[in-house]
């Protein structure tokens, strides 16, 4: 959540800006111009996209900021033309992918008790964990998450937004919120998991 | 006692610390006789972190500084 001082902030810039004053429109464009750019480019993950996203995301808060009503916060409301935008980037370059997000939870027996061995690779060395291969491998695993829980999982875990700024953001309830990141999650898990457990064979072989 | 699948579907409400004492301490029980749902706990949590740290901060890189400066003088502040 922003908080107080910035939320304050960001209110005494939009009535600024719809009383005209062009240096307001400026410090908006200072303080969110690498949000959006950031947001867009882990939804698209392409460095124009992003670029074209954050021009039209900056030319629609200058001519509609007097559509903004305050109803929620000034920051959830640039974070929705921003999304709107970077769907219909997407929309027109969106090869179909079904991925089904089941494939996210390990095996469990009819008591529900898991039945084999889960690694634990959270603690292997910040060589692995943050190699270029790895990364690869995250860059891919989240381009496969469906639209929905990508968004989530970008604005929760990536962007670092609370729980309750991404309901508002996405007009979604916070159990729904939930439930799309834990999907994202155990997908992601999952495909990590894989990689690393592959890794490992890979490594013991030489 | 709880089931792993059931832990599994709660953790994400547990790292919110939104789960009620009763459900939160059952889960913790749980997790002291299941080694196989405490590596599923520390890699679900690692994943989270992961991925944050592989995919930010998100810089603008030079050349997109520039045309957006250039983009906002040209549409925006002198249309
Ligand atoms: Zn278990």
């Amino acid at each position: 959540m922003p908080t107080q001082e910035e939320k304050a902030q960001d209110e005494m810039l939009v009535r600024d800006m719809k009383a005209g004053q062009m240096e307001a429109f400026d410090k908006i464009f200072e303080l969110y111009q690498r949000k959006i750019y950031a947001l867009a480019f882990n939804m698209t993950r392409n460095q124009m996209d992003a670029q074209d996203v954050t021009q039209e995301v900056l030319l629609t808060i200058y001519r509609k900021i007097d559509t903004f009503q305050g109803k929620s916060a000034f920051s959830s409301w640039v974070y929705r033309i921003t999304l709107n935008a970077t769907y219909m980037k997407l929309r027109n370059k969106k090869k179909e992918q079904y991925v089904s997000l089941d494939e996210g939870l390990p095996n469990f027996n009819h008591a529900g008790f898991q039945n084999e061995k889960v690694s634990d690779w959270s603690k292997s060395t910040d060589s692995l964990l943050f190699s270029n291969e790895t990364k690869g491998v995250i860059e891919k695993a989240v381009e496969l998450l469906p639209e929905k829980e990508k968004v989530v999982f970008m604005l929760r875990d990536v962007e670092g937004l609370s729980t309750e700024k991404v309901g508002e953001i996405l007009d979604l309830t916070i159990p729904a919120v939930k439930s799309r990141l834990h999907r994202a999650r155990l997908f992601l898990r999952k495909k990590l998991s894989s990689y690393f457990d592959e890794y490992q064979t890979r490594s013991s072989k030489k | 006692m709880i089931c792993c699948k059931e832990c599994i579907d709660l953790l994400c409400d547990y790292f919110e610390g939104t789960l009620d004492p009763a459900t939160a301490a059952s889960l913790e029980d749980h997790f002291k006789d299941c080694p196989p749902c405490v590596s599923f706990l520390e890699t679900y949590r690692q994943t989270s972190d992961l991925c944050r740290k592989t995919l930010t901060p998100v810089e603008i890189p030079e050349p997109v500084q520039i045309k957006l400066r250039e983009f906002v003088k040209n549409h925006i502040q002198s249309p």
